[in-house]
């Protein structure tokens, strides 16, 4: 599904190329549940940018389905978004303006859905997180473990192949994080969704099928979880 | 979608409701001044819109060597039409040029503008009085129109059109005449009147010598106006050689006529001047620049907003909106609150428009259907909103969805420098506008109590219709004013110092001749105006020929002679030699903007209208029964002039004078209160989200030990700079300007240092109230809160 190949990213400073990610080659195949770790400042979110097109790289190529995104235009990009990516963030990024029930309705109306269609996928969708009861509240009425559900919620609605998470649960306490984690697995599993993760908990990392570890833009290691949780 | 994005738009302006208030409230107040302007632009340049073929009307005036006049005689309107075929129509108008009472029983009507007009003038001007307008029969009888107010007040019960009979004059000596009924004058039109003499033809017999009457044209459509000009000329020049004037001489060489457009002649006639004009014109730039200032207020806190949509921005696009779609997005959300602020400035406007009306002397109101505002506002609002809605919309839509959802994000330097321009624009005018205000009123100060070289107060300029040119017959009228207690000097002039003009004619001493205008006077002229004579005397009845050949000059006609003792010296003009007995001191007479001309006073000149300006000077204390006493004994006092005693003061006159200068405060004022309001308005808002996106700031520096009033210092004077950038800015543009305005003084005050420093004190005092109140409700908050939350 995803091949990178030789990707570089830098950012120039005063003359001196400041390297953020260096060489890196990897690819993911459909169905994997990939969680990329490493410290701070080692590339990890600007690897997940570019893989979600957020980021061009420097240098190297990266094909989605087959298709090269480096050379591609804008609106194939945007065709790429609503049809194949799902994104999640850390800070949930929900619309502050938007009820529950829009939030997670918006990505449908990009992908000109009728109403009726989009009424059916949100209500499915809020009856399968237990959220009908809040669907009319705005994000600053919830928990943050409830802003994440709806997060997913969002991602998951306009049906996408490729779910990208950036640090999904580092805003959360355990409990919810542990609850967070199994949906996505629930999700990998059960539904087949491809999903990249990137994350600073061993723990987390568990719930995924295979580790990618970034140090200093380069990866380090690159390892499948031996006991899934 | 769309009604998705509307209802987003409406809780993001509802959520930001103080700048959102700020941001429809600047737009509205500055739509309702830009509305009245408008409106107002639109009446000025619109007279006479009714007159049949407006554009091909033109009025006929003669080119003097120095000078345009209007005023042509009226054999040369018939000649015209008899010699032109170009020439459609023509129309003759005389003013009355005196006023008389109109009587029916015991109500009267004293008219100010009786005017004559000829038949075809009335149809070219389509009047349209009461009963339809007839032709008159012969050359004696004309019809006698009054205007509607007077109309209603001598017959207020009256429904048909039959002629009624009313006395003209004063009742002892005045004669009946028939009134045909009552004719609108369109205050909308150059051609005034209160009471109106339609006549078949206007002075008949009169010769080419008797410049008395206004004289205007229609011409056939596609006349060529320059060619038509020269045709007039040349028929004018032969007609004047006709007369009897020498083909040689310089009167028939420069003899010239021009046609001067109906369209001009309210805003900028040729034979006047263009003052009303470069108002109305100023008036309009005032009006477009309090606009852009409010838009830019308007893009100003739109863009100052976007940090706090960056992040919404991001997630839309990561959601999968184009670009296209947010600018979409957030041009509708601007029209919104365009379309808010239309509706709030027309209600201001409505609401505006009685005290606008009073101050210009318009009848201005708003309906849409008669003047266009049906298509020309929402255009207006279409333009507003692309205007400030455009950058915003790009810039917003134009975030990159990477950056924004890292969190920390900041608008680029590049909008940074842009807001600041803008807010120092603003500050500039708003600066400039308090400066101008300031040295006009300070200019109208000068005038009203600088020494005007003589005193109205107390004075009576009182309405007269007897001539008392020969100082015998004003005697008796004098003797029994001054009868009256409180009544302290009484004269009779042919000029009073009103503003207008005095005639004008060459005067010679000892072979050095200049054009002086002269003032044909009574005893104790001087004295009832307090016109100090500096040397010499006044005139006096104990010197027997001070009536025959006595005359003073004032101080600008010695000086302009170059006499250093005039007094004895001997005078020629007008065909007689005057004695000089005295020199009084300049008295402003023509107002402040034109300097004092060479004058000479004499008590009796040929050259001279009749005297008939009768001025009464009292004493304050008995003003009241003085006055009581003239209105009852009037009658016996002045018989030729019937039993009506019409009087105003002389200072009430005078003072007409600066009304446009009082007009133009009243603008500079509400000019300055829109702009600084609106430039409040703008910084306020930007010091509020600046000193809201530094919060974190503010927190860490209390945690570090900063005080209350270095933050105070750290937020004020990144804005205080800008501000005086910005005076720095006003300063040579107020003076310039204000250099230019009193250009048009002859007496003026010069600049002075105190305007520019108030309005630097003011804007700098305002920014620092605005900014601190501001910082001291971040500063208030507990840094433990916002550093948690980050």
């Amino acid at each position: 599904m995803i091949e990178l190949n030789n990707i570089e990213k830098y950012h120039p400073a005063k003359g001196i190329k400041h390297y953020v990610l260096r060489h890196v080659s990897a690819s993911i195949a459909s169905g994997e549940f990939v969680s990329v770790m490493g410290p701070s400042g080692a590339g990890k979110s600007t690897l997940l940018n570019i893989l979600g097109m957020l980021e061009e790289p420097t240098y190297g190529t990266y094909h989605f389905m087959g298709e090269d995104i480096t050379s591609m235009n804008e609106r194939k990009r945007i065709e790429l978004y609503r049809n194949h990516i799902g994104f999640v963030f850390q800070a949930y990024h929900l619309i502050d303006e938007m009820t529950v029930q829009e939030n997670i309705e918006a990505p449908l109306i990009y992908k000109k859905i009728v109403a009726s269609e989009r009424k059916s996928r949100v209500a499915d969708l809020l009856d399968r997180f237990n959220m009908v009861a809040k669907k009319d509240l705005f994000p600053s009425q919830l928990s943050g473990g409830q802003q994440q559900l709806v997060g997913i919620a969002r991602a998951l609605v306009a049906e996408p192949s490729l779910i990208l998470a950036d640090e999904p649960t580092g805003n959360l306490q355990s409990a919810q994080a542990a609850e967070i984690m199994s949906l996505f697995r629930k999700l990998n599993r059960e539904e087949g969704i491809t999903i990249v993760q990137v994350t600073h908990s061993e723990k987390n990392a568990q719930y995924g099928n295979r580790i990618l570890t970034i140090e200093d833009g380069v990866v380090r290691t690159d390892t499948p979880v031996a006991g899934q949780l | 979608m769309f009604r998705l994005n509307l209802k987003i738009a409406l809780r993001n302006l509802w959520k930001h409701k103080l700048v959102t208030a700020i941001n429809i409230g600047g737009l509205s107040v500055a739509l309702a001044a830009f509305l009245l302007i408008t409106l107002y632009v639109g009446y000025e340049t619109s007279y006479d819109a009714s007159v049949p073929g407006r554009e091909r009307v033109f009025q006929v005036c003669r080119s003097l060597p120095d000078s345009k006049t209007p005023y042509t005689p009226a054999a040369l309107g018939q000649l015209l039409k008899r010699s032109l075929p170009d020439i459609e129509a023509t129309g003759t108008v005389k003013k009355g040029g005196f006023d008389f009472a109109v009587t029916k029983e015991d109500r009267t009507y004293f008219t100010t503008d009786y005017t004559l007009i000829d038949y075809e003038g009335a149809r070219l001007f389509d009047l349209k009085p009461q009963g339809g307008l007839k032709e008159p029969e012969n050359d004696q009888t004309g019809q006698f129109y009054l205007s509607d107010a007077a109309f209603q007040l001598l017959f207020p019960k009256k429904r048909d059109n039959a002629p009624e009979l009313v006395v003209l004059g004063s009742k002892s000596a005045g004669f009946t005449a028939p009134v045909a009924g009552a004719a609108h004058a369109n205050p909308h039109s150059v051609l005034q009147y209160d009471a109106l003499s339609v006549q078949k033809q206007l002075g008949s017999g009169e010769g080419f010598d008797s410049n008395n009457y206004f004289t205007y044209v229609r011409v056939k459509p596609g006349t060529n106006k320059s060619v038509l000009e020269a045709e007039i000329t040349k028929l004018y020049r032969s007609a004047l050689i006709g007369a009897g004037a020498d083909a040689g001489s310089s009167e028939v060489k420069t003899a010239a006529i021009i046609l001067d457009p109906l369209n001009n002649l309210h805003l900028k006639p040729a034979y006047g001047s263009d003052a009303p004009y470069k108002t109305v014109v100023a008036l309009l730039a005032l009006g477009m620049l309090i606009l852009v200032i409010a838009c830019i207020n308007f893009t100003n806190l739109s863009i100052a907003q976007a940090a706090g949509r960056a992040r919404e921005v991001g997630i839309r696009k990561v959601m999968g909106a184009a670009r296209r779609r947010l600018a979409q997005q957030f041009i509708a959300e601007i029209f919104l609150q365009c379309l808010l602020a239309a509706a709030l400035g027309l209600v201001m406007a409505e609401l505006l428009i009685p005290r606008f009306n009073s101050v210009f002397q318009v009848p201005l109101t708003i309906r849409p259907f008669e003047n266009g505002l049906l298509w020309k506002f929402p255009l207006i609002i279409i333009f507003i909103s692309l205007a400030a809605g455009a950058y915003p919309a790009v810039v917003l839509s134009g975030f990159r969805p990477a950056a924004v959802l890292k969190g920390n994000f900041q608008t680029s330097a590049e909008t940074t420098w842009l807001r600041k321009g803008l807010l120092v624009f603003q500050f500039t005018a708003a600066a400039v506008f308090i400066a101008s205000l300031l040295i006009v009123s300070a200019q109208l100060r000068y005038m009203r109590t600088e020494d005007k070289g003589f005193r109205a107060e107390q004075v009576l300029a009182v309405t007269n219709m007897r001539i008392y040119s020969d100082p015998k017959k004003f005697e008796p009228a004098r003797a029994q004013l001054l009868g009256i207690p409180g009544v302290r000097n009484a004269t009779v002039a042919t000029d009073i110092p009103d503003g207008s003009k005095t005639g004008t004619a060459r005067y010679t001493i000892s072979g050095k001749e200049i054009m002086t205008g002269f003032v044909n006077v009574d005893f104790d002229y001087f004295e009832t105006l307090s016109i100090p004579i500096v040397s010499g005397r006044s005139f006096s009845p104990a010197f027997k020929t001070d009536t025959a050949d006595a005359a003073i000059l004032n101080e600008r006609a010695v000086a302009r002679f170059g006499l250093t003792d005039p007094v004895g010296k001997l005078i020629r003009g007008c065909d007689k030699t005057y004695r000089i007995v005295g020199v009084a001191k300049d008295a402003k007479a023509q107002g402040f903007a034109q300097a004092v001309e060479p004058t000479i006073y004499t008590m009796k000149n040929t050259c001279a209208n009749p005297k008939v300006r009768i001025l009464i000077k009292v004493e304050a204390s008995e003003m009241l029964s003085a006055i009581a006493a003239l209105r009852k004994r009037w009658p016996e006092i002045n018989k030729g002039d019937g039993e009506f005693f019409r009087y105003r003061f002389l200072d009430e006159i005078y003072g007409r004078l600066f009304h446009k200068e009082e007009q133009l405060q009243q603008v500079f004022t509400a000019a300055a209160v829109l702009t600084v309001l609106i430039a409040m308005m703008g910084l306020f808002a930007y010091a509020r989200y600046l000193i809201g996106s530094r919060n974190k700031e503010i927190a860490v520096r209390k945690v570090l030990g900063a005080g209350s009033f270095q933050l105070l210092q750290l937020f004020n004077a990144g804005f205080l700079k800008l501000v005086l950038l910005a005076n720095l800015l006003a300063w040579p543009l107020a003076y310039l300007f204000m250099q230019a305005w009193l250009g048009g003084f002859a007496y003026r005050i010069s600049i002075p240092l105190f305007p520019f420093l108030a309005a630097c004190m003011l804007t700098v005092f305002l920014t620092l109230i605005t900014v601190s109140a501001q910082a001291w409700r971040a500063m208030k908050a507990s840094p433990a809160g916002t550093l948690k939350y980050e």
